[in-house]
């Protein structure tokens, strides 16, 4: 196991109207682990990782990152954590009227002074960097194409792109194949793989296909109502464990060794 | 079916009443208005006499009716940029999405209600009470009624925009006003410039008649010719106004079309 | 690795990141030419309409402060005893919103079904149309209210017959709109069973423009209540010229009263065409 970039202790989110979304949860991730998160939807997978990058505020617990408790970080040290970490959404979430390439560098917004990022003045490195990025997805011939104008597959992408020109240290996806046909969905899926190992990001995805979590994960953690009900590797998984994750029916949590 | 049947009768029987309670307000309000066809017939007279006095419009010296038009376009001008401007400032405070504190959002929305609800010309007529009259009043009174609309469409513009790429640019790390800059204003643009556009169309006209309660402009030179009786005169300046904001709806339909253009090209 | 077969497989025809640099500064002058023109066109309107009305950018500030004074000083509270005499001139102003809305309504139908491409007897009398309704959109109804206040006098009889008038520019236009916009097949239909002109216009026409024709004209009720309240201010009637009169003679707490009525009269309406919409339609 290597140096450990995240540790979750205790984690609970309640919501203003008593929903408790997340209760108790204790993860530790370790560096260029890929981790791909299941359960039923409902069961706060989204809210986890929203969590971790404060997207939604956590009620409680700590959340550890690179040593430094993001739950208690101020709006400044917030910002600096936040660059640290990429994140891929469902709905690619591009500022759909600019260029590709436009949306890449917003990856480098976090690293810049506030004035210079407002009005994007990125310098050369910056820039070039990123159309190295967009190469490496495969999308240079798209790059000055406004991003409406790219399928979905090739819009997250660039999703990606952008996370990856973040440096991160952490990758959080926020199911982002959900609205991908399977074709396109493996396509993604193999290129966040791909610069997860070649980078050595580590990385929490949000799957609701089992079978793409068993493919892709080197590990897998199943939530249900909240918590972590299974913690392991893909050959841990048992089938009769995936049922019980499914089942509407309360399950005694299975505990399984990392 | 049968029930639908007797819904759609309901519906019929409602629709006469209220054509006939149209009518009939019709018909009673002609009658507190005093307009009886005896009265009509004598403006008639009149109006045909007036008429016939306009033609050929022409210009008396020494009016300079177009030195008023382009004072008019020029109130219109700085009125719709200074409105623009608050505007867009209020509305980002004013939006759902963005606002930093919600009662705030609310007291924008409800002061640009208010603003709104008032006349243009009503707000020149108290500005000329409060500053004096020319140009001035009327540059203040078309920014104020023009935040009153532009603040709610530009509010609405910012509220329905992506939430998501404000969730992204935030997750990378980007600060308030880079977000703003750089994920916000990209999303709304083309309706904030067509809103704008459009504001820019409304104030030229309204820029027009602003003159009529002294605020500046071609307005005046109307009121002064058809008091002095000079009907040829009256004609010009209409003439010159139907032009004048004739050319602001063109000029504003192919400026919003250049826009889309320019924006298509540098993408392309 | 699956990952890395799809680089080796892309790696063929790849520009290098060189020519892509170029491409991305070639665009972003492109693009920052074209905003300096629009930010530099636009500031020089500024200069230009700055110089020519003599508008001190810093009466803003000090125009706002001004009113700011003016209204609590001058205008608060406004005189509730006015209300009185305020209720004549609110109904007048009510009655001519409503009677001008008739007449346009009754010249735009006219001028609309004229208008629109395929009810129009002629091509020519469609242009004849829409030149006169463009026309009649584009001179404020306050211009009319002028010239007939000096052919016809002061009242609301004016006043009425402007806010028709300019009624009838926008009606036409919304009419003739609503009309071209219509399913032709259905109309297509009726009249291939051998329906007259005016069955056609009862059967098929009519079904589909009513939605249009009840929200444009109702729409027009509402614009109507402001503009009458404005045409006052030149003579025309109402309201406005209660204001204006009250305003020349300095009785500003009897103007405010004039102004919040005109400000409920203009709520009460659109409260009441909201309601009628929803009911209609």
């Amino acid at each position: 196991m290597g140096e450990t970039i995240v540790e979750v202790k205790q984690l609970n989110k309640t919501y203003p109207d008593g929903t408790v979304a997340l209760k108790n949860i204790n993860i530790k991730a370790y560096k260029g682990e890929f981790i791909v998160i299941i359960g039923p939807s409902g069961a706060g997978k989204s809210t986890f990782l929203r969590s971790i990058n404060r997207l939604s505020e956590p009620t409680g617990g700590e959340i550890l990152f690179m040593g430094k408790d993001i739950v208690k970080a101020g709006k400044r040290d917030l910002r600096k954590i936040r660059r640290n970490i990429g994140m891929i959404f469902q709905g690619f979430n591009l500022v759909k009227r600019l260029p590709t390439v436009r949306n890449v560098l917003h990856g480098k917004l976090g690293y810049m002074s506030s004035v210079k990022g407002a009005f994007g003045l990125f310098d050369q490195k910056d820039v070039e960097e990123a159309l190295d990025i967009l190469k490496r997805v495969g999308l240079e011939d798209q790059a000055f194409k406004r991003a409406d104008e790219l399928s979905g597959g090739q819009q997250q992408r660039v999703a990606i792109a952008r996370a990856i020109n973040q440096t991160p240290q952490l990758i959080l996806a926020d199911e982002p194949i959900a609205s991908l046909d399977p074709n396109s969905s493996r396509v993604v899926m193999d290129y966040l793989q791909k610069a997860c190992r070649e980078e050595g990001f580590t990385t929490f995805v949000n799957l609701h296909q089992v079978d793409f979590a068993k493919e892709y994960a080197d590990r897998i953690i199943g939530i249900k109502d909240g918590e972590v009900f299974f913690d392991g590797t893909a050959s841990q998984l048992t089938d009769e464990t995936i049922e019980a994750l499914y089942s509407k029916e309360k399950t005694k949590k299975q505990e399984a060794v990392v | 079916m049968m029930k639908n049947n007797r819904h759609m009768e309901k519906k019929k029987v409602q629709n006469t009443i209220f054509t006939v309670l149209a009518f009939a307000f019709f018909i009673f309000s002609m009658l507190q208005l005093d307009i009886v066809p005896e009265r009509l017939m004598r403006s008639f007279e009149r109006l045909t006499y007036i008429f016939g006095n306009m033609f050929p419009p022409k210009l008396n010296e020494p009016i300079d009716v177009f030195g008023a038009a382009i004072e008019s376009i020029q109130v219109a001008i700085l009125g719709t940029i200074i409105g623009i401007l608050v505007s867009f400032f209020l509305a980002v405070f004013a939006a759902k999405n963005l606002t930093p504190f919600k009662p705030l959002s609310f007291a924008i929305k409800s002061f640009a209600g208010f603003v709104r609800a008032v006349p243009a010309l009503i707000w020149a007529l108290l500005f000329i009470v409060a500053v004096g009259l020319g140009p001035t009043p009327g540059v203040l009174a078309l920014a104020i009624n023009s935040i009153g609309m532009l603040v709610k469409v530009y509010a609405e513009a910012l509220e329905e925009i992506d939430m998501g790429v404000v969730e992204a640019l935030e997750s990378a790390g980007a600060s308030k006003v880079q977000v703003i800059l750089q994920g916000v204003i990209p999303s709304m643009l083309s309706a904030f410039i067509a809103w704008s556009l459009f504001r820019l169309d409304v104030n030229i006209r309204y820029s027009a008649i602003l003159g009529v309660v002294g605020a500046g402009g071609i307005g005046w030179e109307l009121v002064k010719a058809a008091q002095m009786s000079r009907y040829d005169e009256a004609l010009m300046v209409t003439i010159v106004i139907f032009l004048m904001v004739m050319s602001a709806e063109v000029i504003s339909e192919f400026m919003k079309k250049r826009a889309n253009a320019a924006t298509a090209q540098a993408l392309k | 690795m699956k990952a890395a077969s799809i680089q080796t497989d892309r790696e063929g025809h790849k520009p290098p990141t060189k020519d892509l640099y170029s491409e991305y500064r070639k665009r972003k002058k492109i693009l920052f030419k074209s905003q300096a023109t629009v930010f530099g066109v636009i500031t020089l309107l500024a200069l230009w309409s700055l110089w020519g009305t003599g508008f001190n950018p810093l009466s803003i500030v000090t125009g706002t402060y001004d009113m700011f004074v003016f209204m609590f000083t001058d205008l608060f509270p406004p005189d509730f005893s006015a209300i009185g005499s305020l209720i004549g001139p609110a109904l007048d102003t009510l009655y001519m919103s409503y009677v001008g809305m008739v007449i346009s309504v009754l010249f735009s139908l006219v001028l609309g079904v004229l208008a629109a491409d395929f009810l129009t007897p002629h091509p020519i009398i469609a242009a004849i149309s829409k030149g006169i309704t463009a026309f009649l959109r584009s001179v404020p109804a306050v211009v009319w209210a002028i010239i007939l206040v000096a052919g016809i006098g002061l009242g609301p009889l004016t006043g009425t017959i402007a806010i028709g008038l300019s009624g009838i520019g926008i009606l036409g236009k919304a009419y003739a709109e609503v009309l071209n916009s219509m399913d032709r097949d259905q109309i297509e239909g009726v009249r291939a069973t051998g329906a007259s002109w005016l069955q056609v216009m009862g059967q098929a026409v009519w079904p589909q423009f009513k939605a249009g024709f009840v929200s444009w004209s109702l729409y027009k009720l509402d614009m109507n209540i402001r503009e009458a309240a404005i045409l006052g201010l030149v003579g025309a009637g109402g309201l406005g010229y209660y204001l204006q009169s009250s305003i020349s003679l300095f009785q500003y707490k009897t103007a405010a009263m004039a102004i919040l009525m005109i400000f409920a009269l203009i709520l009460l309406v659109e409260f009441v065409t909201a309601k009628l919409r929803e009911r209609i339609l």
